[in-house]
């Protein structure tokens, strides 16, 4: 518990680099492990479109190696393993230690002032815990009878011994257990660390909302990922002591239990999930708009409330991915109509965002595009669940491919690009070096364009009834129409799957050989921006006094720059101008 | 962390409040772990015509009621203990002992308990009442263990000087934590012993 004092920069290499507790170095750690399982996940990815669009032919480049006695083809039980886990690593081993992992330790004791998480060693743990819960799910991919071929939903009876014999299901259980057990570690230490080491003046409502966002996810992490590893506690039992709790009793002689439990248990979990990946980036998104307007975020109070919103609804909505369990009518609408609830707090946060871009002097770097980018996909996403939150409809359209592209292009790209935004935009701080902008935004067009259509297909392929998770749809006749939509659909994923080079080439280039960094390359005023980049092992030299808000852009008071660190008071008004939160067009950097 | 060499300088009050709030946080999250599984007992046995189930020989339940009251005198002892640390009063070491003697006489208790209805043939895979059993006393038997290793670690610092009124929040954080485990087993009690 000493993140509030100086500690001598560590000299050995283990402990400066490896077992290190500073949490720049740890959120460097979460970012390079992310963007690795990010790769892999994504290659999975690239393999499964690769079949939907040529079913039974031999996969280009990697087919002989990984599958040589099919011929080079994906055979179908490696299919489920497909996507499976590349479900599970997206979700666990991409996004979550990217986006909460990485910008949570980085963003969140710099932008409150603080000279590391309150609790550092906690924090190293939370972070190998993360990294044996990647081992065992990596060592699954090379047992006996494969990997996990349950989903990544894992529902009994599929994830039972009798879906799923072999062991790599239970390593799978022991995996999400893992990687909870480390959320749930960083979760404690996000919250504590906010609630105790803010510098004086950083009141609730001066913090940056990058560090709201990571605050309420740490409150779902916290809250809600013990009942999935309770989840995964009773799946492991189930499958290695022989009890029966997701067994029906038609299944085995003497089973008395319920896989609809499972179910609940999951969902309970899984629909906070989706704000627990997306929260984060919201909250980058409405500083980032706000940075690259240079206008004070809209309505900063009330966007909070709709996160909280948001972040208390998640809680008591996830019914709505049971329509088809058989739940009562009035359970059904219930979930159906706090669902659609979701809807006004979602619609406040895309009013705000659009109105700090309302007549802002739009810088449109590359973070500030992928921020944007947000807003697009998620609004596309965001609409269709409508569709999906109607039981009427959801019955009708669940476990297409409807609910795939809703749900990759509201928790998946949304996140994804809210991460991509934070790496552009914290790259300098975090490597003391800049990304190059004209790979970046060549990364971005030709990551939004195809990431639209391969999505948007899906839709359309999923309104016309092309169920998840089919090995060959081409075996059923009513679907062979479509599959001139899936060659498209798959055509735009692999474009969308080499789009990723550019940002990995532009990521390890501008690391070692980018451009040096100034002090304050975006010209902002939160704290990480007063300091080098990067930061020094102790952060802050002395510890800063907050003296105004995250936003401060465009002030009329302000003479030679457009922006006012938080260290710094609002300056006087001159006589006869307008309050700085109208944004008068004659301040316009 | 502080070292503690000849002299033990007090710590920081701001240190016991970063580890009571800290710990208090964990405890919220983890009796979302417990709830779950107390949670589904509850509708696994609301499934069953009868319960418990005809035909299963009962834990004990004397036994029970024992190792029960055990841990609340446990509980009570460590509550003593850390008023004592508080102001620096003398009883922090031997009351703090006794409180990790109960604990541990509570997990003798535990295993005998598991060896007597093992022995009769009941074993996890002997349906949902065994199943429901087993699941519940070894997850929470794994925080008892945990419990006992920091209540060791602890008091070890004790007897060494370096935990005590001047460093007491290595001693705040175990307690809430023991509280944490000594409740939880209530309401497993309650759940299949009584209720």
């Amino acid at each position: 518990m000493s993140g509030d004092h100086i500690h001598p920069a560590p000299t050995s290499f283990l402990r400066k680099h490896v077992f290190s507790t500073d949490h720049k170095v740890i959120a460097r750690q979460f970012m390079w492990l992310g963007l690795i399982w990010l790769l892999i996940g994504g290659g999975m990815a690239m393999i499964i479109r690769w079949q939907l669009a040529n079913p039974g032919l031999p996969v280009p480049l990697l087919g002989h190696l990984l599958w040589p006695r099919n011929g080079g083809a994906v055979p179908p039980d490696s299919y489920n393993t497909l996507f499976t886990m590349h479900g599970t690593i997206m979700i666990f081993l991409g996004l979550t230690p990217l986006l909460i992992g990485a910008f949570g330790n980085f963003c969140i004791p710099l932008m409150i002032g603080a000279r590391d998480m309150i609790f550092p060693t906690l924090n190293m743990l939370s972070f190998w815990t993360v990294v044996l819960g990647a081992g065992v799910a990596f060592a699954s991919l090379f047992v006996p009878l494969g990997a996990a071929e349950g989903g990544w939903t894992a529902y009994p009876t599929l994830s039972s011994t009798i879906g799923t014999p072999g062991s790599g299901e239970t390593m799978w259980a022991i995996a999400v257990f893992l990687i909870g057990a480390s959320s749930i570690m960083g979760g404690i230490n996000y919250i504590t660390t906010v609630i105790r080491l803010r510098a004086p003046g950083m009141t609730y409502t001066r913090l940056p909302m990058t560090v709201w966002g990571l605050v309420l996810t740490a409150a779902l992490n916290v809250l809600f990922l013990p009942v999935i590893g309770s989840a995964m506690i009773l799946m492991v039992l189930d499958r290695v002591f022989g009890t029966t709790f997701y067994v029906p009793a038609s299944m085995t002689q003497g089973g008395a239990g319920d896989p609809i439990l499972y179910q609940h248990l999951f969902w309970l979990f899984g629909h906070p999930e989706v704000y627990i990946l997306i929260l984060p980036a919201w909250g980058i998104v409405v500083d980032l708009l706000s940075f690259f307007s240079r206008k004070p975020a809209f309505g900063y109070k009330v966007t909070l409330g709709a996160l909280v919103t948001v972040t208390v609804l998640s809680a008591v909505v996830y019914g709505h991915h049971m329509f088809t369990t058989g739940m009562t009518a009035m359970l059904g609408e219930s979930f159906m109509l706090l669902t659609m609830i979701i809807s006004v707090p979602g619609e406040i946060l895309f009013f705000n965002w659009l109105h700090t871009l309302w007549r802002g002097s739009l810088r449109l770097t590359t973070p500030m595009l992928f921020a944007m980018g947000v807003i697009f996909v998620f609004g596309l996403g965001g609409l269709t669940g409508i569709y999906l939150a109607t039981i009427s409809t959801d019955i009708f359209l669940h476990d297409t491919y409807f609910v795939v592209g809703h749900f990759h292009l509201t928790m998946a790209a949304s996140s994804l690009f809210g991460a991509f935004a934070g790496t552009y935009f914290w790259f300098p701080k975090l490597f003391g070096r800049m990304m190059s902008e004209k790979l970046g935004k060549l990364h971005f067009w030709a990551t939004i364009i195809p990431l639209t259509i391969v999505f948007c297909t899906m839709f359309i392929s999923g309104w016309a009834g092309m169920p998840r998770r089919y090995y060959d749809h081409t075996d059923s006749a009513y679907l062979r129409p479509l599959q001139h939509l899936n060659v498209l659909t798959s055509v735009a994923a692999f474009v969308l799957g080499a789009a990723q080079l550019i940002f990995a080439f532009n990521f390890i280039k501008s690391r070692w050989w980018g451009a040096k960094a100034a002090m304050n390359p975006w010209q902002v005023g939160t704290l990480e921006w007063t300091l080098s980049s990067p930061p020094p092992h102790h952060n802050f030299d002395t510890i800063p006094v907050v003296l105004s808000g995250p936003h401060e852009f465009s002030h009329p008071g302000l003479k030679d720059r457009d922006w006012l660190p938080q260290t710094e008071a609002a300056p006087a008004l001159p006589p006869g101008a307008a309050a700085p939160h109208a944004a008068p067009a004659g301040t316009r950097a | 962390m502080t070292t503690l060499a000849m002299t033990v300088a007090r710590e920081p009050r701001r240190y016991q409040v970063n580890t009571t709030l800290g710990m208090a946080i964990f405890i919220g999250s983890w009796t979302m772990a417990f709830a779950t599984l107390f949670v589904c007992f509850l509708f696994l046995r609301h499934r069953e015509p009868v319960w418990p189930p005809v035909g299963v020989m009962l834990p004990s339940l004397p036994l029970a009621a024992t190792g029960t009251g055990v841990l609340l005198l446990s509980s009570a002892l460590l509550h003593a203990a850390v008023g004592r640390g508080r102001i620096g009063a003398a009883g922090l070491a031997p009351l703090w002992g006794a409180a990790l003697a109960l604990g541990a006489l509570f997990a003798v208790l535990q295993t005998w308990l598991w060896l007597d209805v093992w022995r009769a043939g009941f074993h996890a895979d002997a349906g949902n009442y065994y199943g429901l059993f087993y699941m519940l006393t070894w997850f929470h038997a794994l925080h008892v263990l945990v419990g006992l290793v920091a209540l060791g670690w602890v008091w070890a610092g004790i007897l060494r000087g370096r935990v005590g009124v001047l460093r007491l929040s290595p001693a705040l954080a175990t307690s809430i934590f023991w509280h944490f485990v000594d409740a939880v087993w209530v309401v497993l009690f309650l759940g299949i012993f009584v209720l």
